[in-house]
């Protein structure tokens, strides 16, 4: 069983879903504070471990030398800071701009590692959930050609492996040619193979009325009380920091002078309403996990 | 009242130039009926379907008319077609259209507007109808191909329709998942009134059940009546579709019985009892001789062991036989036992992780490619159309071999050399087979592997292919064969193996083999097995019942 089907935030309505991951990713874009950067990272990171396992880790562990290489690359195309560290190649290697490299850094990997977790939550049905009611012609198309790529992948190694079997192909000895010249073979017999299954395809759905009345769309969830609360909560939260970045209470200048607006005093709420709001899949998920504990030990 | 009418139906494809596929077809579908429609492949049977369904209807030029419900078909709005006429295709991969089972259990309902409520309803309510709670929530890549025939048959049915016409529904399921289906549309026949036309080449699971058989050569209706009487009537005719019917129909007239003829195995039993009430005084035909030795085994396989991943499950737990040269050699065992897997192994496409594949003595992995695949071995693959990747036939065959004439040549074995210029996705399943069979054998193959070849085909194209295997057979070639198909297996096979659990479990010769099997036989070794003893196929019973009854007399 994959980790995705224990999470209690993955079971809520794709809209719950959807609205985090705008939030989550779309706030943090225009975010460069590095308190913000790191609670938004702290919050990544946890999240995408519980949902991916050991997986998990393993990716963050990679994004270390990422993150790494990004920091100390950025002082050597931007040279604005006043105090210099060392000089590169005869240029100034300044302090603000490491600082400002690692928030740039940061910023990038903990955006991918939420990209991560959205991929993981809001899977193909999800989406046609949520949009397949708004434009049903253009979501269904859009399923179809996603569907197409892993067929036509499966259908190349079936032709690979038929034209081996009978000598053909490109073996192993074949020149640059012979295995460009076969790939082209390959490629127009899945051409007609595709095109021969589009035409059934096609069939098949006018056989079931497609095009005779306005689409309507078949959604699996229904939306529940709860999950009326979580949005509303969300909501609210969302409201509070896009307040607080409008006020400029979330900016941070770099070069040429660093200026990092302290989390101080009335900005303090602000901070805290963006900590809950991230902090809310992983809330969920703990309390989920405690819960079926306590409830496991009545059975 | 019918349900259809079919008035002096006459149809031609508008690329025919006026040659007839359907000429003054004229008879009553009654509701709720059963009706089978039969006949070899390119008889005209998929050209009627598709006319009494016009949104499926290809062009051309139309005769006389068809009525449904009384009414002009024509005049049907399409939103009632879809509604009402439910139409099942050959192929249960491409009529699939969305990516995730539920989603394509709604899309039909999704097409007429139906709200949340209604599909709601109607979407579980087929799920639980034909078992498909289970998978419900999977993605249709991960279906067999059974379970994607079942889905885009509830697909259809969500929609409630009068009238469900099935197109060889199950042509390319194995012979478990094709009852499984049969089954099940003959449930939704009795359960519910739907009124079923069916075209099938595996009449031996439907003619019993079905109300009306008729049968159809080159477009024209020759024959419309019971399934009972339609034996006879073919018999009688010599038409060469009487080798289509079911097997207790083959034995009765073949042996020259008189009376009412047994359609099932248990009709067959009474039958054959009736017959012989003391049993019968010669029990078995003479024993056939084992192949005889002859030195050095095409193939050998040893102790073969297989798995797809790392930690997957293993595929191929010890897989061991022997293949003498020249000889028909044949694997049966369910599906997904791992016997396309071993096909594969040999070729090379599948590396065992342990054991040993030699080829003609010496080891699969010493031979290059170019040796291994050239005047050695080579392999027919499942779906023959993998193999085609020109705009002809004969630019495909071409392609293997430069030599005009031995293309010729193999054309001629193969029985294609009318279809040598058309584009090979225009063949029936039969001639794509043959086709395939042809470039296959232009490598020269001293040792022959195919992969279901039987698949899709109908009983006469059966025949056919036999007659190419035993010619190549007498030219020394070895073949060895994975095959869902027992009859075909104990008719023309020299060995049978079973593969079951990863590896071969017992080989024997095809009457051995079967007659000492009671469930994973043919039907004429099921049918006669309380009256002969290793009776495998209809000429084997028919050989004994003429042999019994000139004692009796």
């Amino acid at each position: 069983m994959k980790k995705e089907e224990n999470d209690a935030f993955s079971q809520c309505h794709p809209a719950v879903g959807f609205f985090f991951f705008v939030g989550a990713i779309g706030l943090g874009a225009m975010i460069l504070h590095p308190l913000y950067i790191l609670a938004s990272g702290l919050f990544a990171v946890t999240y995408y471990c519980l949902l991916r396992g050991t997986r998990g880790l393993k990716t963050v562990a990679l994004s270390v030398p990422v993150f790494l290489l990004l920091t100390f690359a950025n002082p050597l195309v931007n040279h604005d800071g006043q105090r210099v560290l060392t000089y590169v190649f005869g240029r100034p290697y300044t302090y603000e701009a490491l600082v400002y490299g690692m928030a740039i850094a940061g910023m990038l990997i903990v955006m991918l590692l939420w990209a991560g977790c959205y991929n993981a939550v809001m899977t193909s049905d999800k989406f046609m959930t949520l949009f397949g009611g708004v434009i049903p012609t253009i979501s269904l198309l859009l399923l179809m050609v996603l569907r197409l790529v892993p067929n036509m992948i499966r259908k190349v190694a079936q032709l690979a492996g038929a034209r081996k079997c009978i000598g053909r192909g490109a073996a192993d000895n074949a020149t640059k040619k012979e295995k460009a010249l076969d790939s082209l073979n390959v490629l127009s017999a899945l051409m007609t193979w595709a095109l021969e299954g589009g035409v059934i395809t096609a069939d098949s759905m006018k056989a079931r009325g497609y095009g005779t009345e306005k689409r309507s769309s078949f959604r699996m969830q229904k939306m529940k009380s709860s999950d009326i609360i979580l949005l509303s909560v969300m909501a609210v939260l969302a409201a509070a920091i896009v307040r607080l970045i409008a006020g400029g209470g979330t900016a941070a200048d770099y070069t040429p002078i660093m200026r990092i607006t302290p989390v101080t005093g009335e900005h303090l709420a602000g901070f805290a309403a963006y900590c809950v709001f991230l902090s809310l899949p992983t809330v969920l998920y703990i309390k989920e996990a405690v819960q079926w504990r306590i409830s496991r030990s009545g059975i | 009242m019918a349900h259809f009418e079919i008035r002096d139906l006459s149809f031609s494809y508008a690329s025919a130039k006026g040659k007839l596929s359907l000429d003054s077809v004229s008879f009553d579908i009654q509701r709720g009926e059963y009706l089978v429609l039969c006949g070899r492949s390119g008889s005209g049977k998929t050209t009627l379907l598709k006319q009494l369904k016009p949104v499926l209807a290809p062009a051309g030029k139309r005769g006389g008319e068809i009525l449904f419900n009384s009414a002009p078909i024509r005049a049907l709005s399409e939103r009632d077609q879809a509604a009402k006429i439910g139409y099942v295709m050959q192929n249960p991969d491409d009529q699939i259209v969305t990516d995730k089972v539920w989603h394509e259990l709604a899309f039909g309902l999704e097409s007429l507007g139906c709200d949340q409520k209604t599909m709601r309803a109607r979407v579980a309510e087929m799920a639980c109808y034909f078992g498909i709670q289970d998978w419900f929530h999977r993605d249709v890549a991960n279906l067999s191909g059974g379970q994607k025939q079942l889905l885009n048959l509830a697909s259809i049915m969500a929609m409630q329709p009068e009238v469900l016409i099935l197109d060889e529904p199950t042509s390319q399921l194995d012979p478990i998942a094709a009852s499984d289906f049969l089954n099940t549309v003959r449930k939704i026949n009795l359960e519910l009134g739907t009124t079923v036309i069916i075209t099938e080449h595996r009449l031996e699971d439907i003619f019993p059940h079905a109300d009306r058989a008729v049968v159809m050569d080159e477009g024209r209706v020759i024959a419309d009546d019971v399934p009972r009487s339609i034996g006879k009537l073919l018999f009688e005719q010599r038409n060469p579709m009487f080798t289509a019917m079911p097997t207790p129909v083959r034995v009765f007239y073949g042996a020259g019985a008189e009376g009412k003829c047994p359609l099932t195995v248990r009709e067959g039993r009474t039958w054959l009892s009736e017959t012989f009430p003391n049993g019968a005084k010669t029990k078995s035909l003479p024993e056939e001789k084992d192949p005889a030795e002859t030195g050095e085994p095409a193939l050998t396989m040893k102790e073969l062991w297989f798995r797809y991943e790392k930690d997957s499950p293993d595929i191929m737990r010890g897989v061991s036989a022997e293949v003498p040269t020249g000889s028909l050699y044949a694997i049966v065992g369910g599906n997904g036992a791992g016997k396309s897997t071993t096909l594969k192994a040999i070729c090379g496409i599948n590396r065992p992780y342990r054991g040993k594949i030699k080829v003609f003595g010496r080891p699969v992995e010493k031979y290059k490619s170019s040796e291994l695949f050239s005047r050695c071995l080579a392999m027919l693959p499942q779906d023959p159309k993998s193999l085609f990747v020109k705009r002809s036939v004969r630019e495909d065959l071409s392609e293997m071999n430069a030599d005009r004439d031995r293309v010729q040549e193999i054309a001629e074995l193969c029985r294609i050399v009318p279809l040598l210029d058309s584009h090979p996705y225009d063949l029936s399943g039969g001639e794509q087979q043959r086709a395939a069979l042809a470039k296959v054998l232009l490598t020269e193959p001293r040792l022959l592997l195919l992969d279901e070849p039987t698949k899709g085909i109908d009983s006469f194209f059966k025949e056919t292919f036999a007659g190419i295997l035993s010619e190549l057979k007498r030219k020394g070639v070895t073949v060895v064969m994975v095959s869902h198909d027992v009859e075909f297996c104990a008719r023309y096979a020299d060995m049978v193996s079973m593969f079951f659990d990863g590896q071969i479990l017992t080989t024997d010769t095809p009457r051995r083999f079967f007659g000492s099997n009671s469930f994973y036989t043919t039907a004429a070794n099921r049918m006669s097995r309380h009256v002969f003893s290793q009776a495998v196929t209809a000429e084997d019973v028919i050989a004994l019942y003429g042999a019994n009854r000139e004692a009796l007399a």
